[in-house]
């Protein structure tokens, strides 16, 4: 059943265009990066990990999640559009699979956005011509940044679900944002989805988890908060009346 | 008039008067924290300068998404309830229904405006700056950040009237912010090709860094007014265009 909620789901994507959305945050985050990078060499000097720190910046610590934001919206706006509730809720398909079905088509959006960001990183450091080997700690970067988007994910599908409003819950991510760099600064970041994003993507300190302790403990608590959110948003989808 | 009123009147229940505050809120809270890390690192940084340099660069992230939302929500509703069809039934104008949505908006983003300007200055004041509040400056950064904001309000209802799938404008705001953020590390040629870069192109006071050392320089107001003049004219186009294409487009 879960197999074909998930081609539901993709069905519905199509002719959706959202492939552009996807694609427009990485291809700015990275010439605007990678220009900056450029103009800047005499002061960036560590090659691949400079440009890391400028194109990543503001991708992950802002804009990321705004754009998770966007997709996890994009998700539930056909259910909120012309009594859709009710027809989902009355097809025999079970909450957890309509709410699951939805996670993984965003979890493979988001792989697509790491992976085009990658290339993109990658490409962009060629052309600008750096010759040293290519950061050992990259894949951990973008994996880490996966995992914290999924975790962010999984907050904004429940938030997109609850509120019928197509921008509120992005404007809630906005704010997420501010407060999870602020909670970062105040060495809490474990503890606010949002951080864990600055975090894993190494955006503010390249150095990263440093310890294997910390890396189970980032896992943990990205766990934690799936379980914990999915169960409230799967729990709410049963017990509550539909949204009209 | 009359159709601002019930333009404004149909977002009664909707709470984005209230919406807008909060995510306001968010924004001072963080200009504030931004400020005092600023003044415990540096006593001489507590400027009125420093504090506006400071909420000038966070407008420039924070507004484009803020407006974005706040005309997708006015747009939206329309989209939404199918009611574009209703409305134009009666004998309402389309380009009457454009201008009221764009006036509805624009009361909104400048009574953001109106509350962040008011929130900084008792922030100064509660921090004992030591020079009077600068109204002069307050009210140039108020006039700046209303007109980027109004241009940029005419940009995303064009988008967001146009295209009923809201993702496109909502990202459109995005990009805006990411623009309007990086903006002031792009050569001054490029910076001003895109409006979102207004918000700091047009504050009264701007950053330079000079022997490692970060300087607030007051800009002088008539080096503004070809800016401001060209956006005007660039708003108002982006208006004309917007207005028509939607006044066109089959329902």
């Amino acid at each position: 059943m879960l197999r074909k909620c998930i081609s539901a789901e993709l069905i519905k994507l199509r002719h959706s265009r959202i492939w552009l959305i996807l694609m427009s945050l990485p291809v700015i985050s990275v010439l605007i990066g990678s220009a900056n990078f450029y103009m800047n060499q005499d002061v960036l000097k560590k090659e691949w990990y400079s440009l890391w720190s400028q194109v990543a910046l503001f991708y992950g610590e802002f804009f990321f999640p705004i754009l998770i934001a966007i997709c996890c919206a994009y998700m539930w706006r056909l259910e909120h559009l012309n009594k859709n509730w009710n027809i989902i809720m009355t097809a025999p398909i079970s909450a957890i699979h309509i709410f699951l079905s939805k996670l993984i088509v965003v979890g493979v959006l988001l792989t697509f956005v790491q992976v085009f960001f990658c290339l993109l990183y990658l490409i962009g450091g060629k052309v600008i011509g750096l010759t040293s080997a290519i950061p050992k700690e990259l894949p951990g970067w973008l994996l880490r940044g996966w995992i914290a988007a999924i975790t962010i994910s999984v907050l904004q599908l429940a938030l997109s679900m609850r509120i019928r409003s197509f921008a509120v819950p992005i404007g809630i991510s906005l704010c997420a944002v501010f407060i999870g760099l602020g909670m970062y600064v105040s060495n809490l970041g474990l503890f606010f989805p949002h951080s864990l994003m600055t975090i894993g993507m190494g955006v503010l300190s390249q150095e990263g988890l440093p310890s294997v302790e910390s890396h189970i403990l980032f896992i943990i608590m990205n766990l934690l908060y799936i379980v914990a959110i999915s169960q409230g948003a799967i729990y709410l989808l049963k017990k509550s009346d539909v949204l009209d | 008039m009359k159709i601002i009123s019930i333009e404004l009147y149909k977002l009664r229940h909707k709470r984005i008067t209230l919406m807008l505050i909060l995510f306001l809120l968010v924004e001072i809270a963080w200009t504030f924290m931004a400020t005092s890390k600023s003044i415990s690192s540096n006593p001489e940084n507590a400027t009125w300068e420093m504090l506006i340099a400071i909420v000038a660069s966070i407008n420039g992230l924070f507004l484009p998404i803020l407006t974005a939302i706040c005309v997708s929500r006015i747009c939206d509703m329309e989209h939404k309830g199918d009611t574009l069809k209703l409305l134009l039934s009666t004998s309402m104008k389309r380009g009457e229904l454009y201008a009221a949505k764009y006036v509805s908006a624009a009361i909104l983003m400048i009574l953001v405006s109106i509350l962040q300007i008011f929130s900084i200055m008792i922030f100064g004041i509660m921090n004992n700056f030591k020079e009077s509040v600068p109204l002069f400056l307050f009210v140039r950064l108020l006039i700046g950040t209303t007109l980027t904001s109004l241009i940029v309000i005419a940009f995303q209802q064009w988008i967001s009237m146009a295209v009923k799938n809201q993702a496109f404008s909502l990202c459109l705001g995005m990009i805006g912010g990411f623009i309007g953020m990086t903006a002031d590390l792009f050569p001054a040629k490029v910076r001003s090709l895109f409006i979102w870069s207004y918000y700091t192109g047009l504050s009264p006071v701007t950053q330079s860094y000079a022997n490692e050392k970060i300087q607030f320089i007051i800009r002088d107001v008539s080096s503004l007014i070809p800016a401001m003049a060209a956006l005007i004219v660039v708003g108002i186009c982006i208006y004309m265009v917007g207005s028509f294409q939607v006044s066109r487009q089959e329902i």
